[in-house]
């Protein structure tokens, strides 16, 4: 895809892909197929990633996203089980007025975000480079990097921690 | 409208359905799922604002890549929560955890 402008008969694809995919997690009963959509939802999105320009995203968001996370997920849903059931057992009391709140919020974020004046937006695309994105990463952007990589070790250590099988005899 | 609008639509509608799948779902696995969605919403508007707009263009690929990571810690440490917590009372339904009042 040369350009990275504004295609929009492949986006309109990618965002019906997106969406559908999404609504496919919300409300399928089987938490396998949810997670089989949430998959297909996040594959969608590296589409759209690419599509923005953007291949080191797109690439990376199949790596983690489809890749790792859906794996986690997959564990989390194999040590767990669901009972099988109506459908009282799979929303619960609020989602009833969560649905119009939802709608409303949708209509109202995307009006804002549609109405405010971002005049510098073009259709074109703005390709910063590989080069340039890493030397900003490594240069500028070097602390957060390093504060990142303390919270993934916290992370993994808590969550060997927490899902330890404790044996206290 | 805009290039960069049709994204915005397009991340609020993802984010919203995301919203939904947390306000509404009891399974906590799902839940956890809905909340990938809402961050990949978001990281979709930022990946559209770096794209269109000259000034945004390497820090917008930088935050996605940050919430990334950080979404990734996220999944982990909630998904240990989330077992830890079945191990005690065998279920993940988020309603029947009604015994932590006080």
């Amino acid at each position: 895809m040369p350009g990275g402008d504004f295609h929009p008969v492949y986006f309109s694809i990618v965002a019906a892909w997106i969406l559908v995919a999404g609504i496919g997690v919300v409300a399928s009963r089987s938490v396998v197929r949810a997670a089989v959509s949430m998959v297909l939802c996040f594959l969608g999105v590296a589409f759209a990633f690419a599509l923005l320009n953007s291949a080191l995203l797109a690439i990376v968001q199949i790596l983690i996203y489809v890749g790792a996370i859906s794996v986690v997920i997959i564990f989390g849903i194999m040590l767990t089980e669901t009972p099988a059931g109506p459908r009282q057992q799979f929303f619960n009391r609020q989602s009833v007025i969560a649905a119009p709140l939802v709608v409303a919020t949708a209509v109202l974020v995307a009006v804002i975000l549609v109405s405010g004046d971002l005049l510098t937006a073009g259709e074109t695309a703005v390709n910063p480079g590989l080069r340039q994105l890493s030397s900003l990463l490594f240069n500028r952007y070097v602390l957060p990097f390093e504060l990142v990589s303390l919270v993934l070790l916290a992370a993994m250590i808590g969550a060997i921690v927490l899902a330890r099988r404790e044996d206290r005899q | 409208m805009n290039a960069v609008e049709w994204y915005f639509v397009l991340a609020a509608l993802l984010f919203c359905i995301g919203a939904y799948g947390v306000l509404a779902r009891r399974n906590l696995i799902i839940v956890v799922m809905s909340l990938e969605l809402m961050l990949n919403a978001v990281n979709l508007a930022l990946v559209a604002v770096a794209n269109f707009v000259p000034a945004a263009a390497g820090r917008g690929t930088l935050f996605v890549l940050f919430v990334i990571t950080i979404a990734a810690a996220e999944v982990t440490v909630g998904l240990a929560i989330i077992i830890a917590n079945y191990r005690n009372r065998r279920t993940v339904q988020a309603d029947e955890y009604h015994d932590m009042k006080g």
